[in-house]
């Protein structure tokens, strides 16, 4: 029951993000309003310093006679109004008309005319540069006074407000962030436990789940996978009565008739007539065989879809008594019916295990010709369990190897009456405990090899590992 | 060799006891487990057939009853369910064999009739095999009526054998058989003994190899 973790909606995500990004957006709001509001008194703090010395410069204007300005401030005066630690002073002062009075000449202009005093950027050799311009008179000559200041210090106090301002923000929005994860798995945490709850238990597993822990939000969902898992349960069981019921009305009558069958061909003493009896006698055993296989592969899918309780499955005495049950088959048909043994323990439910090996040992007499050999096997190798019925029969041909393992489908060479059933099952009971059924040809190439591979036990592993060594 | 057949199913129950019948059984056939109760009572059986389905009271009560109160007759169940948890309650509960439905009649009757012989071996210590008869109280072996010397270490193999007729015993089990008289003894050895055996024997004694697993004496027919 895992759920990929890509491309799908996701609480978690959907609550950090629907929490953390209007949350991000307010702080960022909030640090760019700080920032303008810390700026804009300080900046006006320097214009003001500009200004005063503009009005100093002003009030140091003189008009003579004709109406001629100039500057009647001393070098060092002058020296005291361009000092300055972090940048440097200009000053220009020009008469109404705009012709040149004092200072740096070059400066850019700037026309305080709409606004007195005025402010803005501009270049100055290459520098960026603040200017203020004010505009007074001296006696009744009009007088224009521009500062200009290099940025270094406003460019400075900006930076450093800004930096403050963001890195204290970013400071909250960790915390909030925390905070916000914290708080987020916490209140997630009772639907992890569920999905562990669930996750933890095994497919056949039709327990109902605790609800008890379950938070109110998701008490309904946990209702409702309990109501399945009951429904499920039910149905299983229902069918596992089912396949009883038809399981005995199937096979009591199948019996009589196959019995009384059999007795009636051996007293027949007219040829014709017995030989009619020994075919209707072989139409019945067939009909049990399949009757019998139908229900085992019904058990398997049964089995898949409810709690079967699985038990320890000795492979070994699976395989002893299999090959012991069809000696007498197999010597009927003069069949050299052996087994190698090593020992092996799966989890699985036994009978089914036996049936799955039972119907392939079966296939492999029917289809190995007289002084022919059939061997069962079975082991751990390679960190799995195995079962494996080799002969030397008429083998499988490869083109068809992937579909005799349909049911009722039988290969084109295959002899006697057989279902077609039996591979199907045998691989259905290999899935079903979570293992595989793989046909190959036999030793060298001659004959038939199907193996089916299990999961080893999980307590034994390692003793069953070491015990085999080939 | 009285057998007494419980099966409700007329069908089923009819041809067992034809069959026992026609093998040279004496045969009786009941249709519930109150009816095979009072025939126990009343009678001697040397085997029960016992269909596990039967109405009102289930064979396996029926088998859990005789055995609760002493009654060691052997019993062979039938039943129409498949899985192995029937037949391991079943052998738990004290039946010596168990046979599913459909089944071949013939093959029923050799068991019923290793059932019984198994039986006798233990009460009468006296095993017949077709022409072998063999005498485990007085450790005697006839071939066709003759007495065969067969060494110790021989004796306990063909032992083990008798007593486990029909099934197949472990190279394992056997060399356990005569381990008390050896201190190193190979599985090689065992298949010595064996061949020698089976060559003292000859064809009457059907001691077949089951390859990887071990040997096994045939019932045979005995007629």
């Amino acid at each position: 029951m895992k759920a990929p973790k890509t491309n799908r909606t996701s609480i978690r995500r959907q609550l950090l993000l629907t929490l953390f990004l209007p949350v991000a957006a307010v702080l960022v709001a909030g640090t760019v309003s700080d920032y303008v509001t810390a700026v804009r008194p300080l900046t006006n703090a320097y214009d003001q310093a500009l200004l005063d010395s503009a009005l100093v410069i002003a009030a140091n204007v003189r008009a003579d006679k004709d109406g001629h300005l100039r500057l009647a401030l001393a070098p060092d005066a002058l020296d005291v109004l361009r000092a300055d630690s972090r940048d440097r002073i200009y000053f220009r002062v020009t008469s109404a008309d705009g012709s040149f009075v004092a200072g740096d000449a070059d400066l850019p202009d700037l026309d305080p005319s709409y606004e007195n005093p005025a402010q803005m950027d501009s270049l100055y050799h290459g520098t960026p540069i603040w200017l203020v311009g004010y505009k007074t008179f001296a006696g009744d000559s009009g007088l224009t006074v521009t500062m200009g200041e290099t940025t270094n210090k406003r460019a400075r106090t900006r930076t450093r407000i800004l930096t403050t301002a963001i890195a204290t923000d970013l400071v909250i929005l960790g915390v909030i962030l925390v905070l916000l994860l914290v708080g987020v798995n916490l209140s997630l945490r009772p639907l992890d436990e569920v999905e562990e709850q669930i996750a933890r238990r095994s497919a056949r597993d039709l327990t109902p789940l605790s609800a008890e822990r379950a938070p109110v939000e998701i008490q309904g969902v946990v209702r409702a996978l309990n109501r399945l898992f009951n429904l499920v349960a039910d149905n299983a069981q229902r069918q596992r009565q089912f396949l009883d019921n038809a399981a005995h009305q199937l096979r009591t009558p199948l019996a009589g008739i196959q019995a009384q069958l059999e007795l009636l061909s051996a007293d027949e003493e007219n040829q014709i007539r017995r030989e009619r009896l020994v075919r209707t006698l072989e139409g019945a055993r067939r009909l049990g065989n399949t009757a019998h296989q139908l229900l085992t592969l019904a058990r398997a899918e049964e089995s898949a879809a409810s709690n079967w309780t699985f038990e320890r499955v000795d492979l070994a005495s699976l395989v002893e008594s299999v090959v012991a049950d069809s000696l007498s088959a197999a010597e009927q048909a003069s069949i050299d019916l052996g087994a190698e043994i090593t020992p092996a323990w799966v989890n699985g439910v036994g009978w089914l295990v036996a049936e799955a090996l039972r119907s392939l040992v079966n296939n492999a007499i029917a289809h190995t010709p007289a002084r022919g050999t059939v061997t069962v096997a079975c082991g751990a190798r390679d960190g799995s369990a195995y079962l494996e019925v080799v002969d030397n029969g008429i083998g499988i041909p490869a083109g068809e190897r992937e579909r005799v393992l349909e049911r009722f489908y039988r290969a084109s060479n295959a002899r006697g009456t057989g279902s077609g059933l039996g591979l199907a099952i045998a691989k259905e009971v290999a899935e079903l405990h979570g293992g595989e059924l793989r046909i190959a040809a036999g030793r060298d190439g001659v004959g038939t090899a199907v193996k089916i591979t299990l999961p080893l036990e999980t307590h034994s592993r390692g003793m069953t590992s070491s015990d085999t060594d080939s | 060799m009285r057998v007494l057949v419980v099966e409700d199913d007329v069908l089923v129950g009819d041809a067992v006891r034809q069959a026992l019948l026609a093998a040279g059984f004496a045969a009786d056939l009941v249709g519930s487990a109150e009816a095979a109760r009072t025939a126990l009572m009343a009678e001697s059986f040397d085997l029960a057939v016992l269909d596990i389905g039967l109405p009102r009271e289930s064979g396996m009560r029926l088998l859990q009853g005789l055995r609760s109160r002493g009654k060691t007759l052997p019993v062979l169940m039938l039943t129409a369910r498949d899985g192995v948890s029937d037949r391991v309650t079943a052998l738990d509960l004290g039946a010596d064999d168990y046979v599913t439905k459909p089944f071949d009649v013939q093959e029923l009757v050799a068991r019923c009739r290793a059932l019984i012989r198994r039986a006798h071996a233990v009460t009468s210590a006296h095993v017949v095999f077709g022409d072998l008869q063999v005498d485990l109280a007085h450790r005697e072996v006839f071939v066709a009526g003759d007495a065969v010397n067969v060494t110790q270490r021989e004796w306990a193999i063909l032992e083990c054998l008798v007593l486990n007729a029909g099934r197949v015993v472990s190279k394992e089990k056997l060399m356990s058989a005569i381990a008390d008289w050896s201190t190193d003894l190979t599985p090689n050895a065992v298949e010595q003994y064996v061949s020698r055996l089976r060559a003292k024997l000859g064809a009457v004694a059907k001691i077949r190899v089951v390859r990887g697993m071990g040997y096994r004496l045939d019932e045979g027919a005995e007629d």
